[in-house]
């Protein structure tokens, strides 16, 4: 079956379109909601990144602290990235 | 000579006599019975010669044997002693061989032995860290509280210096 170029070259501007959108979109996991002064420091100190399209999730596994998720990257605050952190430290001293 | 008793005519026969027994004597027994013994005496010498050529080459025989026996004695006595000495030789250089190995050895299963005692310290610190992490993780779930959570949250996002580094999935 042969596609119409046409629809084609819609459906990947599309599809790019999307997935530049996702890449852009902000998630940040913390164990409880934030409060709007916890948001507003966070834009403050993340000032390069779109927080108008931001999604709040709740994740109790964090522990505390949040992990902020831009498309595949990926900033860890939170006490379970410390420990993590601290695990692989362990893990490398002789 | 009739007067001494001497007849003329029975000495000339007598004379003949002799003569002739003489000449017979002489030419059918004499010569060769001289002959015969002459042969037999020369028969004696060669006997007499061949026995010394003999008696004198084995004696020269006995003396080779002698000297054949002590040259192959000389000669067994320095592959003996040359055998002894590659022997004692060989049975060094085995004995190096062998503590070369043992020591090969010895190394070997010191390096396996480190080796497993490195894994073994891993193991456990690698253990060690796990339980003790899990239980600070499970402390902190279960002692901090709604209000804590959100205090240690506020306090990390305010103290934030940008320090941290987002990393890719």
């Amino acid at each position: 079956m042969k596609i119409n170029p046409k629809l084609k070259n819609d459906l990947k501007r599309f599809l790019m379109d999307k997935i530049q959108e996702e890449r852009s979109i902000v998630s940040v996991y913390s164990a409880n909601l934030l409060s709007n002064e916890d948001k507003k420091n966070l834009a403050n100190k993340f000032k390069e990144l779109d927080w108008k399209k931001a999604r709040f999730e709740i994740d109790k596994s964090v522990i505390a602290g949040v992990i902020i998720k831009i498309g595949s990257r990926t900033i860890d605050l939170s006490l379970l990235g410390s420990l993590s952190k601290l695990t692989n430290t362990l893990y490398e001293i002789d | 000579m009739e007067s001494l008793g001497i007849d003329i005519k029975l000495l000339i026969a007598q004379l003949i006599n002799f003569s002739i027994f003489f000449f017979i004597v002489k030419k059918f027994i004499a010569k060769p019975f001289t002959s015969f013994l002459k042969s037999e005496k020369d028969k004696d010498e060669d006997k007499n010669r061949l026995l010394d050529k003999l008696k004198k080459s084995e004696e020269t025989a006995v003396i080779n044997e002698k000297k054949m026996r002590e040259k192959v004695k000389k000669e067994l006595d320095v592959i003996f002693s040359q055998s002894k000495k590659e022997a004692q030789e060989m049975r060094a250089e085995l004995i190096k061989q062998a503590e070369k190995d043992a020591l090969e050895i010895r190394d070997k299963n010191n390096k396996l032995l480190s080796e497993e005692k490195d894994a073994l310290y891993r193991e456990v610190k690698n253990k060690i860290v796990e339980t003790s992490l899990m239980i600070v993780e499970k402390a902190l779930k279960e002692s901090l509280d709604e209000a804590s959570r959100k205090q240690v949250t506020n306090y990390i996002i305010k103290n934030y210096q940008g320090k941290q580094k987002a990393y890719e999935n």
